[in-house]
């Protein structure tokens, strides 16, 4: 009788196949890390702690089985094509300061091993992340940034779903121009121009120049301040002196309120003020002017019609996953952004069916997102050459004396919206003696 | 002109606040020479006690004013006894380092307590009177500022007189120029700097409480008065309180009517290199005593 003869490798590639193991194949994966690189504390602070919420309830919705939610991800748990694995961000705080963004962007990628970046929010801290992500070669992804030069620079790693400051600023113009044969003033000849002095400010203030230049506005003040500021008394001032029938404005909160205390100690109040970014898009600005009616009459450009959008089934659903996190506080427009990307970015992942960069890449480049899948009023999401989602639009909406945002332009949108919009701005002592919505 | 004369105006306006926030740290930084990166996130803390007071008791800010300096009194102290007391011994840096941290654990600890939300109070006195404005000679003069202004000149005269006519004032001044000396007259200089640093907390918390009534109060609401802080009490001089006032509102107008003429972004540049000027003629400040 032939005696088997049985080989050390022999026995040890039958305990491979034994327990499945093949050494080409990678370890099934149980989490998949994604880097969430945000201003938690410093300058940036409000805008961080809304994008953190919304970062959860991304999590929240891809972790969870939502059955009836109508976002990617929304049914099922983790992410199917990855064997059900779960999403987690790795939350790091840069403190709205650029070079420690750039240190922790580094160790994020390099001892947490994330997949991808998101962050941080802002986008002259953006910008510093960029050429380090670059050089490692994964996806990057800051979808409420809102400045051109992220994607006119043609990074390969960097994309944005949310639309930038030259969609938002130029429907702020289109709603100016139109105005007047929509019923809107006739009289509105010049316009001054005040923002801070960051890459979203001079982005935004440079736009907004250029297109007050096409449309034929007096430009008769334009005023750039820095960030921090304790008083903008003699800002004020000068533009009161100018006496410019428009205000476009681009502040970030914390000036913007100190804006509002000086420009009410002057008594001044243009006929129109309008915004772009900045405070206008921070809920947590816009929720505390409930004190003071202090944005009632403020116009400013959006990327969604919330007063619609907030009809639908999705939003309310997403909304009340949101509050969980959110102390109790309704999505902002910032926080709709950042949860779309973020959807956006795990159907990717699902997509690629892979953590591999090249193929995360190549699903990202392949998307064609179908407006019905989203939260936000995009059209869909489809990337240009340069990663800017050409799908994403401008809505220009006016903050009622509710402290709620309404839809005023496209003419379409504000049809359905149905409100009658306040103008002239109100005065102060008219916002001191109306009733305070709660 | 009136431009001109009303950014002036303003300034003053404006100087007084800024003189109101920098005194607690000419009592710390300029007389008892011990740094104190975290004096902003002391008026953040006054700033919040008045809003959580006019929120949850609907007291005035004013009337909340006793009760927040007297809480912040206590913190002032506990914060050198806990803290500053252990440095003191060490390098200047450790006081840097020790202050700072201190500046993070305030900031985040409000972050975690509060959220980064913008608190506004509501019905206060001076809100209310806000946009009312007296008029003298074509200019405006913004009423709840002036009020505020006047009451930080009050406050700024009783510190005065604190520190320059009293015996605990003297202590103080003893203690600061030569601690061994001040111990052989039998003042006890650990109980002078825990005191020192109570005044100090209390009288920008009470800063805090006023400014509470013009701009929203959230976490990082205090550094950029820090940084003016230190830019007022330089130039005054170490350890004068007549010259932090006289400073605070040079820096309030050289702000002021620096943004008349140029860019706003030069406001700042002017105020550090008025120091810097001020810095190269007098380095003891204006009103130093050494």
């Amino acid at each position: 009788m032939r005696k088997l003869r049985v080989t050390p490798a022999a026995v040890l590639l039958l305990l491979l196949a034994a327990i499945g193991f093949s050494p080409s194949a990678p370890a099934a994966v149980q989490e998949i890390l994604v880097g969430e690189l945000l201003p938690l504390t410093g300058n940036f602070a409000s805008l961080g702690q809304q994008y953190l919420w919304a970062g959860q309830t991304a999590e929240d919705i891809v972790n969870n089985d939502y059955p009836g939610l109508q976002v990617p991800l929304g049914p099922g748990k983790g992410f199917p094509s990855l064997g059900g694995a779960a999403l987690k961000l790795v939350v790091r705080d840069d403190q709205s300061r650029g070079d420690l963004a750039r240190t922790l962007a580094e160790q994020l990628i390099t001892v947490n091993k994330v997949v991808w970046l998101n962050g941080d929010g802002t986008s002259g801290n953006t910008s510093l992340l960029q050429p380090v992500v670059e050089g490692f070669g994964i996806p990057l992804s800051c979808h409420p940034c809102a400045s051109p030069t992220l994607t006119d620079k043609g990074f390969k790693w960097f994309w944005r779903t949310g639309p930038n400051d030259r969609t938002m600023v130029a429907s702020v113009f289109s709603f100016l121009k139109e105005w007047p044969d929509h019923g809107g003033p006739r009289d509105l000849k010049t316009i001054a121009l005040f923002s801070c002095d960051n890459l979203f400010c001079q982005d935004n203030h440079k736009i907004a120049t250029e297109l007050a230049t096409r449309d034929g506005y007096q430009i008769v003040a334009s005023l750039t301040t820095k960030t921090g500021a304790t008083t903008l008394a003699s800002e004020v001032q000068r533009l009161q002196a100018a006496n410019p029938d428009i205000l476009f404005l681009v502040q970030y909160p914390p000036e913007t309120t100190v804006f509002q205390a000086d420009a009410k100690r002057a008594g001044w109040t243009p006929k129109v003020i309008a915004t772009s970014n900045g405070a206008y898009y921070d809920q947590t600005w816009l929720v505390a002017q409930k004190a003071t009616n202090g944005a009632a009459g403020w116009i400013g450009s959006d990327t969604t019609a919330i007063d619609l959008a907030s009809q639908k089934t999705a939003w309310k659903q997403v909304n009340e996953i949101y509050k969980k996190y959110s102390h109790g506080q309704d999505m902002g427009e910032l926080a709709m952004r950042e949860i779309t990307g973020l959807l956006w970015m795990a159907d990717v992942i699902n997509r690629a069916k892979s953590v591999d960069p090249a193929a995360l890449a190549r699903a990202a480049e392949e998307t064609n997102m179908s407006p019905e899948q989203m939260i936000i009023d995009y059209k869909g999401v489809k990337f240009d050459k340069n990663h800017q989602n050409e799908l994403a639009t401008g809505v220009v909406t006016q903050v009622g004396w509710d402290d709620q945002k309404h839809t005023i332009w496209p003419w379409d949108l504000a049809k359905k919206a149905g409100y009658t919009m306040l103008h002239p701005n109100p005065s102060w002592a008219e916002r001191d003696a109306k009733p305070k919505p709660r | 002109m009136t431009l001109v004369l009303q950014a002036v105006v303003n300034g003053l306006e404006m100087g007084l606040v800024y003189a109101l926030v920098a005194v607690g740290l000419a009592i710390i930084w300029g007389l008892m020479e011990m740094i104190n990166f975290a004096h902003g996130e002391l008026l953040m803390l006054g700033m919040f006690g008045a809003w959580w007071l006019s929120t949850t008791l609907h007291l005035d800010p004013l009337l909340a004013i006793p009760p927040v300096a007297l809480v912040m009194f206590g913190v002032g102290r506990l914060i050198y006894t806990l803290l500053m007391r252990r440095v003191q011994r060490g390098e200047t840096f450790a006081q840097i380092f020790a202050t700072i941290g201190l500046f993070f654990f305030l900031q985040n600890s409000a972050v975690a307590a509060f959220t980064s939300d913008y608190r506004f109070v509501q019905g206060g006195l001076l809100s209310r009177l806000s946009g009312v404005n007296l008029h003298l000679a074509g200019l405006s003069v913004g009423l709840p500022l002036l009020l505020a202004g006047a009451l930080a000149l009050v406050l700024f005269l009783a510190l005065y007189l604190l520190v320059e006519r009293t015996e605990f004032g003297l202590a103080l001044q003893a203690t600061s120029e030569d601690r061994e000396a001040a111990m052989l007259v039998g003042i006890r200089p650990q109980r002078m700097f825990a005191v020192a640093w109570g005044l100090g907390a209390a009288l920008v918390a009470v800063a805090g409480a006023i400014l509470a009534n013009f701009f929203a109060a959230y976490p990082q609401v205090g550094f950029p008065f820090t940084v003016l802080a230190y830019a007022i009490v330089a130039l005054g001089g170490f350890g004068s309180i007549l010259g932090t006032l006289l400073a605070a509102l040079l820096v309030g107008v050289v702000q002021s009517v620096t943004v008349v003429y140029l860019p706003p972004a030069f406001k700042d540049a002017f105020v550090f290199a008025s120091y810097i000027l001020i810095g190269l003629l007098r380095p003891q400040g204006l009103f130093g005593k050494f």
